[in-house]
Parts: C-alpha cells; structure tokens; sequence
C-alpha cells in the first residue's frame, strides 16, 4: 500500500490528486518519507487548493458579483443612469421653464385699475347671427341639436405624483366616449392663456374664447377634470333651456336663503354663446387676478358667504356671491338644476353602484343613475387631497369602470368587477354583429325615441 | 486517537474512501452553487437572493437604509421632505391623504379568474364572416342617418389609438399619453374624426403590439357606419394640424400604410412599412387580411416560433418574438398577388413620420415652411418609436425621447393655439404667450391657417 501505487479511483482531471489524498500523516510510524517527496505532495495540495479556490471565486462572481471585485463598472454606468434620469424628471416634473432667465418679470397688476377679460364686446348677439347666415356650412345645430363645445382641461406640467396623471387619461377616455357617443366636440386646454387668472379661474379666458373663436358653438359645456361621465345614454335637454343662458347645478334655497357657499357648482355648467353670457363673464372675473386682488376677494367672500373656510377667492364662491348680490340683474337667465346631476358629489353616489346595476338602469341621469361623477375634493393631481387617498382613488376606479361598462357593452365585453381593469365577454361573437349595433348602440337609442326631459 | 478506536487498518480504509470522495464532494458542492445561480432552485432562490438577504439583515441591523437602484423608479425623498405635517397618519395606511407612495395595485382586483384559452384550437379572431359587405350595405340603406360619407369626399373615419388600463411603470409616462391623446383630440376635431381611446385588453392571447387586430376587428364590425379606421399608436404624435388626408386618392384601396414598395416587395425589409398609423376600410377585404394576419400572434410559443421565422426571412430584423409589423411584411411579400392590389404603401407623406430625422428640423420648418404639406417639409405625424415613454426601458435616452416629444407637442399645439391668437414662448416651453391682441370685432379677424372654419369640416348644407 505505498503511496505510489494508489490510483485515482474516479476523476483523472490531473494525475496527481491522488497523491493529495495520501498525506504522510496516514503513515505513522516506521516510514521514512523523502523531504522533497513532501514538498511535491505539499505543492500538489496546495495547487489543487488554489484551483478549486479559483473556480470558487469564479462561480460566485458569476452568481452574486460580489462587491467591488465584481460588475462594478456596470455598477457606476447604472448608478449614471439613475442619477441622469432622476435628474431629469425632476426638470420635467417642476414648474421651471427653460426660456425664463431671459425674460424680464412681468409687470404687477395695478390693483385700481379693474381687471378685463379683454377689450368689452357689445353687439355679440347681431355679429353671431350675421356670421351664421353667412356661414351656412358652418350651423349652430346639428342633426337637430344644438352644437355643443365640451371644454375641460389640466395644468401644462406633470402631477405631482404620476397616478393622479393616470387618473387625468382615464377621466379624458371617459369624456371622450361620452362625447362620441352624442356628437360633442371636445376641447382640452393645457395653456394658462392669462397669467392672472390662474388655477379654477383659468376657465373664464378660455371659455370667453371659445365663444368669440366658434360663433357655430350654441353652447359651451366646462367640465372639471376630476368629474366623470356615469350616465353615458342621458342627454342633456337641453330644449328645457330655451330661455335661459347659464345652466348650473345646484340649490336655490341654498343659494338665496343660505348663502352657502356650495350652493351651486361650477364643476360643471353651461353657457350659452351670447351677449349676456360675455356680459356676466365680465362680472364674474374681477375677483380672479392673483395676488392681493384675490386674497382680498377671498375675505369679502368667507364674510358673506356661509361656510365658507378662509382662503383665497375661487370661481364658485364668488359666481354664488355675484348672482345673489346682483340677483335681479342675472338670474332670471340663470338655471338652477337639481332634478338630475349635472354634477354629482361623489361621496354619496360611488358606494350604490351596485345597488344601481341591480334595480335601475342608464338614461335617468339622477340619484337612480347619476349623469356625472364629480370628485370634488379628492385632487389627485395633486400631492394630497380633502379625503384619504385609499377612498378616492378605489371610488374614481370603480367610477370610470360603472361608465366604461356601458360603453364596452355595445363591444360585448364587461369589467371583471368595478375595481377590475381587466375585462370579460359578455356575449359571444357571431357572424351576423349588425343585430347587436342596433340593439346596443346608444346613439341609435336616441334617433328612434326621444329622452324624456 | 481515531486509529486506536478503530483499528489501524479499518481507520486507513477509511482515510483512504475520504481522501476519494473529498473530489467529488467538492465537484458536487461546486455542481449545486453553479446550478442554484443560473436556474435557481424555487424556494431556496439564488445566491444573489441569499446575498441581498443577508447584506439586508446586517445593513438593517447596522441601521443604514439601502437605497434601492432601479432606472425610473419613483423618487421620495425631496417631495415627503417638503410636505408639511399632515401625513403623520404614515404612509401607507388606509388613512393617508397623501398620493405620493401609493401603490394603486392595493386597489385593483380581479374578480374573476383568466379565461384558459383551448391549446389544441388554432386560433382565430372571430368566427368567419363571409358576407360583410352586403350585411353592410343593407344597413347602411336602412339607416340612412347614419351614413358612411360625411362629405363628397370624404368619409367617416374613426381614429383608434390606446393604452394599458394600469399605470405607466415610468412616473411621466401618463403625462405623455395625456398630452398625446389630447394632440391627437385637436387634429381630430379640425378635420371632423371621431376618437377611441382603447383602455381594454379584448383578447389576453394577443397581447402587446397584437391587441390592435382584435380591437380592430371589434370596432369595425360594430360600427358599419365607419368607412376607415385609422389606427395610431400612442407615442405617434400630430405635427401638421392643417393637412388633410388625400382620401380620394384611395377610393380602389382598403389598406393604407406608409412604406416603399421596393423595401416590401423586393427587399423584404422589416421596416418596409410601418404598422404604427394605416387606414384600414370598413370591408369584407379587411376582415380577410386581419385573420390572415392574426395566426402570428398568439402569445407563447407561436409568437416565438413565428418571430424566429420572421428574422430568418426578413432583411435586418433582429431577433425577438413575432411583432404585427414584420407580419405584415412577411404576409404582403409572400402573397402579393392576394392582396397587393388593394394595399396603398404611401410615402408622399408621412402618415409615419420616424422622429429620429425630424424632431431636429422644427425650426427650420417653422422658418421655411408652412402647415398643410404633410411630407418631409412639414410632417403630418411624428412617430416615436422605441422611445416607451409608459415603461421602464426604451431603445433611446431617456432625455432624448421625453424632450423630443414635448417639442413635437408643442410644434403641433402651436398650430392649434394660434387659432387663438397665442404661442408657445419657445419649443421647449410649456408657457404660452399672446401673438395677437383681443379685439371688440373678434369675427373679423381670420387665423392665419385657417383651421378655425377650415372646409374639411364644413358639413353638407343640405343636412339637417
């Protein structure tokens, strides 16, 4: 059994592991081994140490990538791309503007003079109904209704946190379907056309543009971005206002006998395309410009209106405070809806859909099935809102999902669930789809039979 | 000590089998860590799973917070510093009022499970119609108000575009869907199109670039009424506000896609066309070409299979699974004779427009040009493709795709605000500023393109 002759057994990757193995302390006495025998043997070892070592390293390297010895260089190319990348939402996400150092800052408003929309029109009505006689291709009603401008819009820049931009392309996708369903026209304002009439007032610029630019428009609908369609069949009758100019939803016994400051709201309203819609325009702005104008205003505002918290004058507040103080002047115009939801508090409508889809059934526009959605107070946009986020957002969901149901329905499919965004089949396909359009396509609802006002 | 327990040669034997098996103890060790990091073994996870573990566990006990390095991932830190108080409810609670750090995946819920599509049934978008056409033309005769012509020339197009019901994976990419869809809002009210915005996943099979063709399908057998649909993805953008497509031009064709015959036909290059924005007329023809065209697409092992016969065929594809564009190039080269007579491949305007030679030349356009041309002068839309701006990774930097699209925004928008008498301050701004003032006698004033009343969206007189 000398050492020489053992033979390897299993593995031949080199020939002299074996002799690893046979270390001199297995012969322990009476064996006298040469000294450079045992260097070799100790070499050897110490060779197939290092080996399996290497390969060890290796395989971990491979593996883990341990520390600084490993991928660093990809590490600082990842750690670049991070930062680049962060650095640059960051320069997309803030207000900054990269032309601004070389402007020199705007002039402040000069708090005497009374701010203007712009320079005062007079004989709106006359030039409207000229240029509609001469502009035959161009009418103010269309396939028998009259023409209707849905305005809506967002700030330029992105929300403060992306699921509130989520939520803005939903309530657009909501609009949108809306719209083609009833033949409205959409505009989606992104521009802060007046500098001073900034946030929930940058609504009067446009929609005073909007009249002057498109005399075929009878009436220009604003809607708020937080506000959703629910009732995609419901048409507005709009035949019920004939003889007013500004419909708006709301409470006349808040509005006169309260003076609540929620009496009306101008989520969303319409307004005729006439003199007395510029005329009233006019009157409303003057509390808008920011600054000291507005928080001035704001006072005036919290003073006389009731419940109203302090804070700077917004459009609502100071519509309400105009149209009660100048109430003869306006509101024989001025149409208060409340008999369906022109705009709805979400608060008490997100948690009956369930008991809607059961019992009624679209077209009603009212608390059986409301007609818009508003989420007033949730802001998603941005970075905290009036309600817990939880609450807001599982209500927006199913909102969006309770109207895009009705839309998918003509397709055949449905939402697996309202807080699903994945979708199911409702109804198999068929090689005859014509019979389904007529019977499911809203707009042929409305061509047969006429909603009822 | 060992030996005497033993026995001298019992412990010999022993060492000796020792000495043997140490070997292949160590190939076995080295065999098992080698397998553990590249397959990975289930529940046991991988040595770069034990090793973030355990750098976690001392890191977490050393009281240092590991910053976790992902590319787009949401930054925190400056936004909760700047808050004020009122979160103190802590994140993540059902009682926050904070929208920063929270996850909406907490909310969605399915409450039915994926349908298992039957592995054995090939796959087919619908059940066949053979008769289209007639079905349409009766309705069409019995609903006289609903008709396919809007005007003498021109017919009732919808434009489809859409994306994924779930949040952007990339914290702006909502915001560029948004700015997209609402681009894309203007171009169509100017010249009388009707919009869909998709937001539904109508068949889990064809997911990805493959749920255009059953949504496609979809809305062309609901909406008889349509004559064209036209297709646009959703990092296409509007960059001719004026231009209205030639649709007389393409009265004998049903399928209309930018691209060269030559780099279809003859060449079989992948990018011979472009399947980002076609028309695709209401008719039996297209029902044919779409089932013709699905076979491709169903996810898994046809989509693999198929993508690597579409880079074997195909001039300069790279490798990856089967995508609707080399499919169609595939379908045309193989079966010009069936289908090529009625495919319009335009390229006298970009009905595709690559931004990557054209997002540069905005200025020089605005300089020498004019809206309304829709070619290389003034291109009619701005396709950004492979920029991703809704996911995480994009085939370009970040900083180039996400400016780009916001100069090509804003040269489209500028078209659209001048209607109003304003601007955007520069390309890169979001500001606007007034280029012509408020007047007591608006309707005198013309805008200089004339899209406020353009003709393409005066209606028929005679109409009611």
């Amino acid at each position: 059994m000398g050492q020489d002759s053992f033979t390897p057994q299993k593995r031949n990757t080199s020939s002299t592991l074996p002799t690893v193995a046979t270390n001199g302390s297995m012969y322990s006495t009476g064996r006298v081994v040469p000294r450079g025998r045992k260097i070799h043997k100790t070499f050897n070892n110490i060779k197939i140490t290092v080996l399996c070592g290497f390969v060890t390293i290796l395989v971990l390297r491979g593996t883990i990538g341990v520390g600084n010895f490993g991928s660093s260089e990809a590490d600082t190319v990842n750690q670049n791309i991070i930062e680049e990348t962060n650095r640059i939402l960051a320069e997309i996400r803030s207000d900054s503007d990269p032309t601004d150092p070389n402007e020199p800052p705007e002039p402040d408003l000069n708090p005497n003079v009374t701010y203007t929309l712009g320079p005062k029109i007079e004989n709106w009505d006359i030039s409207r109904k000229t240029w509609l006689e001469s502009n035959s291709e161009f009418p103010n009603h269309v396939n028998g209704k009259p023409r209707i401008l849905l305005l809506t819009g967002s700030p330029p820049n992105p929300c403060d946190n992306p699921i509130g931009d989520h939520y803005l392309l939903k309530a657009v996708k909501n609009k949108i379907d809306y719209c083609r369903i009833h033949g409205i026209e959409i505009v989606y304002n992104m521009a802060h056309l007046d500098k001073e009439l900034a946030g929930y007032w940058a609504k009067l610029p446009m929609i005073r543009r909007l009249m002057l630019s498109h005399p075929e428009v009878e009436w220009i609908w604003w809607m708020d971005s937080d506000a959703l369609f629910t009732d995609m069949v419901f048409e507005i009758p709009l035949s019920k206002y004939g003889n007013h100019n500004l419909v708006i939803h709301g409470y006349p016994d808040l509005l006169f006998d309260q003076k609540s400051w929620i009496a009306l709201n101008t989520g969303s309203f319409l307004f005729r395309n006439c003199q007395w819609s510029l005329d009233l325009l006019d009157a409303w702005a003057p509390m808008g410009p920011k600054g000291p104008i507005r928080d001035e205003a704001g006072k005036i505002l919290t003073a006389n209106l009731k419940g109203r918290p302090a804070f700077e004058a917004d459009d609502q507040s100071a519509l309400i405070y105009l149209l009660i103080s100048q109430k003869n002047e306006w509101m024989d115009k001025v149409f208060v809806e409340n008999s369906y939801y022109l705009h709805g508090y979400w608060a008490g409508l997100v948690d009956r859909y369930e008991e809607m889809l059961e019992k009624y059934h679209p077209g009603l526009g009212d608390e059986r099935w409301p007609f818009v959605t508003h989420f007033v107070g949730c802001k998603p946009c941005g970075s905290y809102g009036d309600y817990p986020v939880e609450r807001c957002l599982r209500s927006m969901e199913r909102a969006f999902n309770f109207a895009d149901n009705q839309v998918l329905k003509l397709y055949g499919f449905s939402h697996r669930g309202l807080l699903s965004p994945k979708i199911r089949r409702i109804r198999n396909e068929t090689i005859t789809p014509l019979q389904y359009v007529d019977q499911f396509d809203v707009r042929h609802h409305h061509v047969s039979s006429k909603p009822q006002s | 000590m060992m030996e005497r327990c033993l026995g001298a040669y019992r412990w010999r034997r022993m060492q000796r089998a020792f000495r043997q098996f140490k070997v292949t103890i160590i190939c076995l060790l080295l065999t098992i860590v080698v397998l553990r990091g590249t397959i990975g073994a289930g529940k046991f996870g991988t040595p770069e799973q034990d090793y973030l573990e355990i750098r976690d566990h001392l890191i977490h006990t050393s009281r240092k917070r590991a910053e976790p390095h992902r590319v787009l991932e949401e930054v925190q830190p400056q936004q909760t510093m700047a808050s004020d108080s009122s979160s103190s409810g802590g994140g993540g609670s059902a009682t926050t009022n904070s929208y920063t750090e929270f996850d909406i995946n907490t909310i969605l819920k399915d409450e039915e499970p994926d349908d298992k599509p039957d592995p054995n049934k090939p796959y087919s978008l619908g059940p066949k119609i053979s008769d289209w056409d007639e079905q349409r033309a009766t309705w069409l005769k019995e609903n006289p108000q609903f008709p396919n012509f809007i005007g003498p020339n021109k017919p009732r197009v919808l434009l489809v575009t859409g994306s994924s019901p779930k949040p952007c994976e990339n914290p702006v990419g909502d915001h560029y869907l948004l700015k997209s869809i609402k681009n894309k809002i203007d171009y169509c009210r100017l010249h009388g199109v009707e919009v869909f915005y998709n937001m539904a996943l109508l068949d889990a099979e064809m997911a990805g670039f493959w749920a255009k063709l059953p949504l496609i399908r979809k809305l062309l057998l609901s909406h008889p009424e349509i004559e064209f649909l036209w297709w646009m993805d959703s990092d296409a953008m509007f960059t001719d506000m004026a231009f209205e497509v030639p649709w007389e031009r393409y009265r004998d064709s049903n399928f209309v896609m930018h691209g060269w015959n030559e780099m279809v036909y003859d060449e079989k290059n992948w990018i011979g066309l472009n399947t980002g924005s076609f028309l695709l007329r209401n008719c039996q023809w297209s029902l044919d070409i779409l089932d013709s065209w699905a076979p491709m697409g169903p996810k898994g092992k046809v989509r693999e299979e198929a993508g690597k016969i579409l880079t074997r065929e195909l001039k300069n594809r790279p490798v990856f699974e089967a995508d609707d564009q080399s499919a169609m190039v595939y379908l045309l080269a193989t079966q010009r004779d069936k289908w090529g007579d009625k495919v319009y491949l335009e390229n006298a305007y970009y009905l595709h427009g690559y931004w990557g030679i054209l997002v540069d030349r905005y200025e020089e356009m605005i300089e020498n040009y004019h809206p309304g041309l829709g070619d290389h002068r003034w291109p009619l839309v701005t396709h950004f493709v492979g920029c991703k701006p809704c996911g995480k990774f994009g085939d370009y930097p970040v900083e180039r795709c996400l400016k780009q699209m916001d100069r090509a925004f804003n040269f489209g928008d500028n078209q659209i605000l001048q209607m109003y008498g304003f601007t955007h301050k520069s390309l890169a701004s979001r500001r606007v500023k007034r280029v012509r003032n408020e007047t007591s006698n608006p309707l005198e004033v013309k805008d200089e393109l004339g899209l406020l009343h353009p003709a393409f969206k005066a209606v028929k007189v005679s109409s009611s």
